[in-house]
């Protein structure tokens, strides 16, 4: 992926090449300004690749393509302050054409499952930023989506609010079963949530290393965190992150 | 809750209260003919305006000014969302737009009659013309500030482009667009009064230059003070929609 700028043509993403398989949830760990937020943006279809294709499911992926949701780390720019909780969820479903009962039964699916009900008439600026992204997330898989792209979701959000919004990823994708790649600048949070970790070092970025998480199922904030793997793990992220491995 | 709001009303209203009162006091005994006691001039407020005049006169003014408005915005904000939300006719448009709001609004009235003749057409044709631009400018400017966010969650959540103008953009420029529409409204109204100072029989504005070429030195004055009130009520009117229709932006600005 290049970019033109004011002194020429930089070269940002190099050789990017990882695959996610269904049903999997992947991190993607750098140092700032790898060009993580670049990767993303070509991975929804809002930019193209200057050389190399991006295939979800094999399709080439050139404009965002059906079957993708995002959850943006700024829930006050991704959420519609003039809707309220429920139009801002049924505002992508207008296209799937749902009838209105099967609308409002959806909604409020999803934000049982994000622990929200009973918010359907809120307005967004009502609520506190961690039940906000919750909105997001609700909205997100309110259109059951192939993937799920979240950019530093939890990045605007208190730490104790934080733990909370991780473990709710993490029980919806286990009730949705949706594969996930999340952009993350925090290595314990990637670890925590991930089934690999892609790890983008270099200018311009390549693919350092893919990591393997095998922390078992069910997990939970203390037990998991408190594992010798997991500060093995993220031991050795951390350390090629900096460029130290 | 009521303390505030009449507090509020204490605050805005004080001025306005004690100005009216100063010249009714000073004006009890006011034997110049340009400036009869205030009192003169109520009486004879009650007497033209509740309401034997207000068919011939209120009623065709306020007509072409709502026709002209709605007319002059309806086109502003069509304009200006296919100005804003295309560089290439923005680029191409836009140093016109700026050279023909430079222009009086008043000063295009001549033009129109040109045109429409002495009619009722050349009246709302002229207040619509001149309320198109400050619509169409804030329209164009609110598609400009719309947040590449927002944009890009619309993209990704494949919304029509119909729907990213209706449900996304034109709502979150609401405020600026409110705020061009405002003006409008205020620019629609001195062309409503300019353009029937011109060969009209009918209209406030017709009867205030009516009254004073005939010496009816009281007449005109009625006339200035309906227009002020009728200026200031649509102004009223036009706060509370802007009210109910941005609540989302007022209150949540308060909140944050």
């Amino acid at each position: 992926m290049d970019y033109q700028t004011p002194t020429g043509i930089k070269h940002v993403l190099s050789d990017i090449s990882f695959s996610l398989l269904e049903g999997e949830f992947a991190s993607i760990v750098g140092p700032s300004g790898v060009g993580k937020t670049t990767l993303l943006r070509l991975l929804t279809g809002l930019m193209k690749p200057t050389s190399g294709v991006i295939r979800i499911n094999g399709q080439e992926v050139n404009s965002p393509p059906p079957g993708l949701a995002v959850v943006l780390q700024d829930y006050t720019r991704s959420l519609m302050p003039w809707l309220t909780v429920e139009k801002n969820i049924s505002l992508p479903l207008k296209r799937l054409g749902l009838s209105k009962a099967e609308t409002a039964e959806t909604i409020e699916l999803v934000l049982t499952e994000v622990g929200l009900s009973g918010n359907q008439k809120n307005y967004p600026w009502q609520l506190s930023g961690g039940m906000q992204q919750r909105v997001a997330i609700a909205r997100a898989i309110a259109v059951r989506p192939q993937l799920l792209i979240m950019d530093e979701p939890f990045a605007s959000v208190d730490a104790q609010t934080r733990f909370d919004l991780e473990d709710l990823v993490l029980k919806v994708r286990d009730d949705f079963k949706i594969t996930t790649a999340m952009v993350t600048h925090d290595i314990d949070e990637a670890v925590y949530l991930s089934d690999k970790v892609v790890v983008l070092y270099g200018s311009p970025a390549n693919v350092k290393e893919i990591v393997k998480v095998d922390l078992p199922y069910p997990r939970n904030q203390v037990a998991s965190r408190g594992r010798e793997e997991f500060a093995e793990l993220r031991t050795k992220i951390y350390a090629q992150v900096r460029g130290l491995q | 809750m009521i303390k505030e709001i009449s507090k509020n009303a204490i605050h805005s209203l004080w001025l306005p209260v004690a100005l009216v009162a100063s010249w009714w006091i000073f004006s009890t005994n006011s034997q110049d003919p340009y400036f009869p006691p205030l009192r003169v001039i109520w009486e004879q407020f009650v007497y033209l305006w509740v309401f034997d005049n207000v068919p011939v006169h209120v009623v065709p003014s306020l007509i072409n000014l709502f026709s002209g408005f709605f007319f002059g915005v309806f086109i502003g904000i069509a304009g200006g969302v296919v100005i804003g939300t295309n560089q290439g006719v923005a680029r191409f448009v836009e140093p016109a737009i700026d050279f023909i709001r430079s222009i009086p609004a008043v000063a295009t009235v001549p033009i129109f009659i040109m045109i429409f003749g002495l009619s009722y057409e050349m009246r709302i044709a002229a207040i619509a013309f001149a309320a198109i631009f400050p619509t169409m400018l804030a329209v164009i400017q609110g598609m400009h500030s719309n947040n590449p966010t927002l944009l890009d969650t619309a993209k990704v959540f494949r919304l029509t482009p119909f729907q990213t103008l209706v449900r996304v953009r034109i709502p979150a420029a609401g405020p600026i667009i409110f705020s061009g529409i405002q003006v409008s409204l205020q620019v629609a109204f001195v062309v409503t009064i300019a353009s029937e100072l011109l060969g009209s029989g009918f209209g406030i504005g017709a009867f205030t230059l009516i009254a004073t070429d005939a010496f009816l030195i009281t007449d005109a004055w009625t006339g200035v003070i309906l227009m002020g009130t009728l200026g200031f009520l649509v102004n009223v009117i036009f706060n509370l929609v802007e009210r109910r229709a941005l609540r989302w932006y007022l209150v949540s600005k308060k909140l944050s």
